[in-house]
């Protein structure tokens, strides 16, 4: 009795945050997690989702890694437009019907029509969430990585749950803290001081660079932003005086380079040629490299080549035996379960060129 | 400097101007009036030339007024408008300062003996003592005045004034009318106005032109063709003439 | 009366050159008096030259410098601009931008960024575009023979043209085109080199020269187009001149330095506050006094936080509590 009397009260409990939340539209036989997301509210979200659309790309990835790409009704207009990655990692996504607009409006009657058992949006576009919550009854969560890895599993994780791929969302994330720990005790002799400075560049601005970027990190180098205050409240964007760059006196600068070449604003031989950072012993040295960098956050694959890209830029005489195109394809045939992903993407921004990117 | 008006010709939406032919007195004073409508001042914006009008109409000491370029035509005659709205708060002797202009190049600023003429100006009109009042200050016959004293600064053989003595109570109207007839006869100035004042024209002008519906009824000295018969033709209402002592007079 | 005056006027004139100077000791890198004087002289004196700290020769030359400079060309070529058109529209209430200047500079940018992939630089298209929308603005308005309210209005109708098709252009933008297009709108003194100042110099100190030469014609300018002809102006050509020059330089200006706002409306007024209405004193005097103001709303800019301030942004935040209490003492210098 007492073990009906627990099924009973969770089931109330169940119901009742259901009821309070109006998500009245549960299928019968289905239960719920509930989740606090990235915008502080509570969701209760259905196990075993057969229909999923999801507005953040990051999520879409997470989705498609787990092999549930199939399960996806609809793309946003990021991964449709501007995301070169995706279109090699799930070429499946031409499918899809468009969701968003490029002005991350929703288009509800597609949306409506589509029928998803759950949505995920982004945490940035909080307007689209509240009009998605009201006009559907859909439940919406609203998650994003921010960056952090730790954020990145917790969300591999959750996804897998919802989707019920909890074996290969948890094979995913081990192949993820593996990867990172063989890299960290790899370095783990390194001292402090014998740490590279790096100043990132990022978003098409010469002095735009994050003020947290974990695969410098994770790689055994130093973010001389790291800490600093955003410009751009819910960013990570900070927008530095030329002159802060020189008094970091960085000894590797990298530029976003996750664009086609011709797209490029901010440019090796540009920052090169650039007067004002002649006196860098990272220009004089010529340390400055292109790095893959965000795109709308992570690609679970790219985060763990990019570590190891900048493991082997850092440190080339630790890392010669990795064999960078090799290990980049390995790492997109886990994940993705596709042949020379890495060599694909490399066609495209044409990463071959990059320093030791071979 | 005289001023022929030969077949002049307007054109403005409905209504038409016609002056077939006039010639108007040197050094003197020409009053042109009417009634409302009658395109007076339509009339007084061609010869100033800001109407355009057609080759020939309008003749300056033989010049003609339609092949003259601006700087050159402001040289030669002056306009002071009824109205002047200004949007920036000049000195008195800033804005008269102004009618110097068709003298200076593009580039130049105005020289000492500029700002001399101007003064020379206000001194005529009485109001040397504004100088260095921002002109918004002055009363409407003051600004008047200075109006008259900017196109004084223009040092032109002819004075044109559209309705000048408007809206100015009795002492600054007669003040007016004596600054314009000294001009006339001491400056030998050619000096046309339009009036509302049949009593003002009477008294001061040298010549009278009286206008109705775009057209040209009677010009001369009042004297000559001052009746009630004409003023009853062009205001359409009976006038009557009075003479006291030895002034004319115009009742209704 | 007149000696006070004068004595502004001097001191409004030497005004931007001492913010200048000021202007060197600032920024993130400290860099004392003496080792300031001593980077400036050296290019004459190698001896010292060779005993620089190396960074420092850069950040005085390469970096402070240009920017130092721009910012007071870009700040007088507005504030020029802005007064010359407050003139010819008899309207204090005019800015520089009034024809469509940062609207069609702004697309001219966006071109840029997005569609080009900056293999055009944003400079070239925006003062392109930026002169082509003045340029249909004069077109559209020669029609109608009633000048002054027609180009304003015009003008209005045009920038709403530009604005819609940047509209147009950022929706197809992928989000890091974007970014670097809206940094660029935000107007930034931040990319400052040689080259920009080496292009855009020569058309604004012309510019300016021009205006500036024309100073008291402006105040003939500012009467109704009937009364000026009156006058002797010739008010087509003149015109032509003025807008031709104003929009140059507020071009060049705009394409070097993207939107700087508020400039060229609140500078001319400020300079009627205190030394008068007489354009012999106004055009001069902004020139100066947006220099100097330029100036130094950059200094703040890039030494208030540790991350740069969008100069635009801050004359913005700057300039519209300060026009609303310009507006109320405006009453004294125009109607």
């Amino acid at each position: 009795m007492p073990q009906t009397k627990l099924i009973y009260r969770r089931l109330l409990k169940i119901t009742a945050f259901a009821g309070l939340l109006g998500f009245a539209n549960l299928r019968p036989g289905q239960t719920a997690i509930v989740v606090t997301d990235s915008l502080g509210r509570e969701v209760a979200l259905p196990r075993q989702a057969k229909r999923v659309l999801s507005l953040q790309p990051e999520i879409t990835r997470l989705i498609v890694a787990l092999g549930a790409g199939d399960r996806l009704v609809g793309i946003d207009f990021f991964l449709r437009t501007h995301d070169h990655l995706f279109k090699i990692v799930y070429p499946g996504q031409e499918r899809l019907p468009l969701v968003s607009m490029a002005n991350y409006s929703v288009n509800m009657e597609v949306l409506t029509g589509l029928a998803p058992d759950v949505i995920f949006g982004a945490p940035e576009d909080p307007n689209v969430i509240a009009a998605l919550e009201t006009k559907t009854r859909v439940p919406v969560a609203a998650f994003s990585s921010m960056g952090r890895f730790d954020n990145l599993l917790d969300e591999l994780r959750l996804v897998g749950r919802i989707l019920g791929r909890d074996d290969r969302a948890a094979e995913l994330a081990a192949a993820f803290r593996n990867h990172m720990a063989a890299l960290k005790a790899r370095l783990a002799d390194i001292p402090p001081s014998g740490k590279p400075k790096v100043f990132l560049s990022f978003w098409n601005v010469f002095t735009n660079t994050p003020v947290a970027y974990e695969p410098v990190d994770a790689a055994g180098g130093v973010n001389v932003a790291e800490g600093l205050l955003p410009s751009f409240a819910g960013t990570l964007n900070a927008v530095v005086p030329v002159e802060q760059v020189l008094r970091w006196a960085p000894d590797i600068i990298l530029l976003q380079g996750n664009y086609p070449p011709d797209r490029r604003t901010v440019t090796v031989a540009a920052a090169l040629a650039d007067r004002r950072l002649a006196s860098l012993r990272a220009v004089k040295g010529k340390r400055v490299h292109y790095t893959f960098g965000f795109w709308n956050w992570w690609d679970f694959a790219l985060a763990m080549v990019e570590t190891s890209y900048l493991a082997k830029l850092f440190y080339p005489d630790r890392f010669t035996d990795v064999d960078l195109a090799a290990e980049g394809n390995a790492i997109f045939k886990m994940v993705y379960g596709i042949e020379n992903g890495y060599s694909a993407l490399c066609r495209i921004i044409r990463c071959d060129e990059w320093v030791h990117a071979r | 400097m005289s001023l022929l008006v030969r077949d002049l010709a307007f054109r403005y939406r409905d209504f038409e101007l016609r002056i077939p032919d006039l010639a108007l007195e040197s050094a003197g004073l020409t009053a042109i009036v009417g009634p409302n409508g009658a395109g007076k001042t339509t009339f007084l914006k061609c010869l100033g030339g800001l109407l355009p009008v057609p080759r020939g109409a309008v003749r300056l000491d033989g010049r003609d007024l339609a092949a003259l370029n601006e700087p050159e035509r402001a040289r030669l005659l002056a306009f002071v408008p009824q109205e002047h709205s200004a949007s920036f708060n000049y000195t008195v002797l800033d804005f008269v300062l102004m009618g110097r202009t068709a003298y200076l190049p593009l580039f130049a600023p105005p020289s000492a003996e500029d700002v001399r003429i101007a003064e020379e100006a206000l001194v005529f009109v009485g109001c040397a003592a504004f100088a260095a009042r921002p002109h918004f200050q002055l009363s409407s016959g003051e600004r008047r005045l200075i109006l008259i004293a900017r196109a004084l600064a223009q040092r032109t053989g002819v004075l044109i004034l559209d309705e000048p003595t408007t809206f100015l109570d009795p002492r600054h109207e007669t003040e007016v009318m004596e600054i314009a007839r000294k001009l006339a006869v001491e400056e030998r100035k050619t000096v046309l106005m339009t009036l509302h004042n049949l009593d003002m024209a009477v008294r001061y002008a040298d010549t009278m032109v009286f206008m109705k519906q775009g057209g040209l009824v009677a010009h001369g000295r009042p004297g000559e063709i001052l009746t009630e018969e004409l003023l009853a033709r062009v205001y359409d209402i009976p006038m009557r003439l009075l003479e006291i002592e030895g002034r004319t007079f115009i009742l209704r | 009366m007149p000696g006070r005056k004068k004595g502004l006027t001097i001191f409004l004139l030497i005004l931007p050159f001492l913010v200048f100077l000021f202007s060197l000791y600032i920024g993130t890198t400290p860099i004392s008096p003496s080792l300031l004087f001593k980077t400036l002289l050296s290019p004459l004196v190698s001896s010292w030259k060779a005993s620089l700290p190396e960074s420092v020769y850069d950040i005085v030359f390469a970096i402070r410098l240009p920017r130092l400079l721009l910012a007071l060309a870009v700040g007088a070529a507005l504030s020029v601009s802005g007064a010359a058109l407050q003139a010819l529209f008899k309207n204090p209430l005019v800015n520089e931008y009034i024809l469509g200047i940062s609207s069609g500079a702004a697309f001219g940018a966006a071109l840029s960024f997005v569609v080009l992939g900056s293999r055009v630089p944003p400079q070239i298209l925006a003062f392109v575009f930026a002169v082509l929308a003045v340029g249909l603005v004069l077109l559209i308005a020669r029609r109608s023979d009633s000048p002054i309210v027609s180009i304003l209005l015009t003008g209005v109708i045009v920038s709403a043209f530009f604005s819609a098709l940047l509209s147009l252009v950022e929706y197809f933008a992928s989000p890091y085109s974007l970014q670097a297009l809206f940094f660029w709108l935000m107007g930034n003194l931040w990319k400052a080199g040689w080259t920009d100042l080496a292009i855009s110099l020569p058309i604004i100190g012309a510019g300016v020269a021009v205006l500036v030469l024309m100073r008291w014609r402006f105040n003939v300018l500012s009467m109704s187009d009937e009364e000026a002809r009156s006058l002797g102006v010739r008010i087509r050509r003149e015109k032509l001149i003025v807008l031709a020059t104003a929009t140059l330089i507020t071009a060049a200006a705009t394409a070097v330095a993207g939107i700087i706002g508020w400039i060229g409306l609140i500078v001319p007024h400020l300079v009627r506050m205190i030394v008068g209405v007489d354009n012999r004193r106004v055009l001069p005097l902004s020139a100066a006094l947006g220099a100097t103001v330029l100036l130094i709303a950059d200094d703040i800019a890039r030494s208030l936080a540790s991350f740069e301030v969008p100069v635009g942004i801050f004359t913005s935040i700057i300039g519209i509590p300060l026009f609303i209490i310009l507006l109320r003492r405006a009453a004294k210098v125009w109607r």
